[in-house]
């Protein structure tokens, strides 16, 4: 499923990550790699972006490019 | 550690027998380049390697030019230290990644290092370490600087040292660059490192430079060094010191009134504590110039130095306080790691006007200054927000247009500071929104078509700002800032002083024993020099309801907004000098200040308040203009960005002084 999807404070794996090639590229490079655990701690008031928490790093992800993780 | 410190010792009596110091017998410094991921605490390693001051905040990507330094002399033979801006991603996208990157695998042109310190934070070690591995694929002498270890125990880790040393090959150091722990030992091991560059092969450079196996083959060596105790992800997730700060703080009813209020209270207190210091100045100033007149023989030359350089310098150094407070509240909000969290909240609204989150950081820079505004809009990666962002940062209300507005809201509401306090509120909040505005329009109606844009922020963990550090960034900003204003301030103020005291032998009342004037005379300020100049634009200036004088004032406002107030100080007190001999006020000056020739009063309400509508859109900044250029690396841009705004601030103004006073305000 679409890491959009998915519920808060809980872990997930990552199954792949899609997107246009410069930012997958980008997201890969910032740890963000398939086989690696993540969880989404929140969300900002607007809903947009999330929090992610990633290899020891919260890194806010707008949900346009939360999309494109898919998680397990 | 102890084995580890003996090693280095012993290396490096064997390389002063083997090598001369290599540092000592050359006549050109060696370069040394300070890389990492962003916010790895690159900076306050700077801070403490060279004793001086640079740029230094807790927000991802602050380092967006190259700043250099020596290292200090008690570290042993001087290297000079350039510091890189942070790199997430070595596919560069952000302009300031690719400078890096190319200064690392030795493309730059002018920036050539010698040897490399990789600062790389302990807890987040395979990230940066990642990173390392791109500097040790150059094959350059390089050391890696472990920071953040003080965050360690709060992230229920541990590092040692010695074993991830030995794992990686590549001498480790642990520092804090903020209190200088450590820098001593990291020097040393530089030198070592500069003194061998044949060491052996790091086994960082067979990490492959493909990202997915490059961060797994990472965690394997890791994991085979035993280097990394206890990394517990998941209770850090939830139950940290920052997860608790970031529930409130992006909290989903409390997020914005946080964050508002944050910022009002940025800039009230900025009014409220530099009361009694600006008092003090002021108080100063003028019993320096009582106390010159008093010295001085009488003439025109003690006035000079009285009305002209000393008068004209006291009324800007009356608002250094209100600036110095400014850096100093942005440089703690920085450092705090809250900025990113602002940035975060903002993204969604300033994406919808085609900005990016990270152009929240400049926009609230621009409230200090446009200049490093303009510059660290370079962290941001599309081009198309990087550009809008710039062009709409003359507006945000920077401390040059506070001594402008704090004159003449003082001129407007006579005696009630809290009226004026909540104006300019207003007017700070008005600038953000017409920036909005403005960035809306454009992004719209001319750049419609949308490129590709990418948020992935780091969002740093809480820490608490040292006092220190904090105070010495605050003085480094302050004083640049200073240096910059003060110049054309000192130099701008004497040429009016002259300009508005002397004027034209032939026009000056013919002198009473007939003998022919000179060709330069001094000259009251109806006859000077600056009034046939100011005379010949004054049409110009009727529609904005005001006379030559202020108008010799916008124009010298030019080289810097707030010189507006020391040509105010000299032609207003020029004008008035005969009448009194009491140093008055320029706020009660100007407000019988009248028309040449008329009891028609100058600074009216309508007046007044064009006057703010002007400064606030007008781009009065050469320097902004020149940054611009050399950002932009065109001059159309920068060109078009000063006559837009000039001409907006014109016209406006012009508009709103001509509607009052048909709708009879005068």
């Amino acid at each position: 499923m679409s890491l959009l999807d998915a519920l808060h404070n809980k872990w997930y794996r990552v199954e792949d990550v899609a997107g246009p090639d410069d930012e997958r590229r980008r997201l890969l490079d910032l740890g963000v790699t398939p086989g690696e655990e993540l969880v989404v701690v929140q969300s900002v008031p607007l809903g947009d972006p999330l929090v992610v928490m990633v290899r020891g790093m919260r890194l806010a992800l707008r949900r346009r490019e939360a999309s494109w993780i898919s998680v397990r | 550690m102890h084995s580890l410190e003996a090693a280095r010792t012993a290396s490096s009596t064997e390389a002063q027998q083997v090598f001369h110091p290599p540092l000592e017998t050359k006549s050109q410094l060696l370069t040394v380049c300070l890389t990492g991921a962003p916010n790895a605490g690159k900076t306050a390693l700077m801070n403490a390697l060279t004793g001086g001051s640079f740029r230094t905040a807790n927000y991802p990507g602050v380092t967006v030019t190259l700043s250099r330094g020596k290292s200090k002399a008690e570290f042993g033979s001087q290297v000079l230290l350039v510091d890189l801006p942070g790199v997430h991603s070595t596919s560069a996208v952000s302009p300031e990644e690719e400078l890096s990157c190319r200064v690392i695998e030795g493309r730059h042109n002018s920036v050539k290092p010698d040897a490399l310190v990789v600062a790389v934070d302990a807890t987040q070690l395979e990230r940066h370490l990642r990173f390392a591995s791109f500097v040790a694929r150059q094959h350059k002498p390089m050391v890696i600087a472990l920071t953040m270890m003080d965050l360690l125990p709060r992230a229920q880790q541990s590092v040692s040292v010695s074993k991830l040393e030995a794992a990686i090959g590549v001498p480790v150091v642990p520092v804090d660059g903020r209190t200088g722990w450590g820098a001593a030992d990291l020097m040393s091991a530089l030198h070592i490192a500069l003194a061998n560059p044949v060491t052996r092969q790091s086994a960082l450079v067979s990490v492959p430079e493909e990202p997915v196996s490059a961060y797994q083959s990472i965690r394997d060596l890791l994991a085979a060094s035993g280097a990394l105790k206890n990394s517990n992800q998941f209770l850090l997730a939830r139950d940290s010191f920052t997860a608790r700060i970031d529930r409130v703080v992006l909290d989903r009813y409390f997020g914005f009134p946080i964050f508002f209020a944050i910022l009002v209270g940025l800039f009230s207190s900025i009014f409220w504590i530099a009361r009694p210091f600006m008092d003090l100045i002021n108080w100063l100033f003028s019993q320096t110039g009582h106390l010159l007149l008093a010295l001085l023989p009488p003439g025109a030359l003690s006035r000079f130095l009285a009305e002209g350089v000393v008068g004209g310098v006291g009324a800007v150094a009356v608002f250094f306080p209100q600036i110095v407070i400014l850096f100093f509240l942005m440089t703690l909000l920085e450092d705090s790691g809250y900025l990113a969290r602002g940035a975060a909240l903002v993204d969604r609204p300033l994406s919808y006007l085609g900005l990016h989150g990270r152009s929240f950081v400049p926009m609230l820079s621009g409230f200090a200054c446009a200049i490093p505004a303009v510059l660290a809009a370079r962290t941001i990666p599309s081009k198309r927000e990087r550009l809008l962002t710039i062009w709409i940062l003359p507006l945000m209300s920077c401390s040059a247009r506070l001594p402008v507005y704090a004159l003449l809201l003082g001129a407007l509401l006579p005696g009630a500071a809290w009226k004026a306090g909540m104006t300019l509120g207003v007017i700070y909040v008005s600038s953000l929104l017409v920036g909005a505005l403005v960035a809306g329009l454009i992004s719209r109606l001319i750049l419609r078509r949308r490129t590709a844009s990418l948020l992935a922020m780091e969002m740093p963990v809480y820490r608490k700002p040292l006092l220190k550090p904090t105070l010495r960034m605050t003085w480094s900003r302050a004083s640049a800032y200073l240096k910059r204003a003060g110049t054309p301030i000192i130099v701008i103020s004497s040429c009016l002083w002259l300009l508005s005291n002397f004027g034209l032998g032939s026009h000056q009342p013919a002198p009473a024993d007939g003998t022919r004037a000179p060709l330069v005379a001094s000259s009251d300020l109806d006859h000077s020099f600056a009034a046939q100049l100011g005379q010949t634009f004054e049409p110009a200036l009727h529609p904005m309801g005001v006379d030559w004088r202020v108008g010799v004032g916008l124009i010298s406002a030019f080289a810097a907004r707030e010189v507006f107030v020391s040509t105010m100080a000299i032609v207003f007190h020029v004008s008035e000098a005969a009448d009194t001999q009491q140093q008055r006020s320029l706020l009660e000056n100007m407000r019988t200040a009248t028309f040449l020739g008329s009891s028609k009063r100058i600074f009216t309400t309508s007046s007044i308040l064009g006057l703010i509508v002007f400064f606030f859109f007008s781009l009065q900044c050469l320097s902004t203009v020149a940054v611009v250029r050399s950002e932009t690396n065109s001059w159309r841009l920068a060109g078009l960005q000063l006559l837009f705004y000039t001409g907006l601030g014109y016209l406006l103004s012009s508009a709103l002084v001509v509607s009052l006073r048909f709708l009879g305000v005068d």
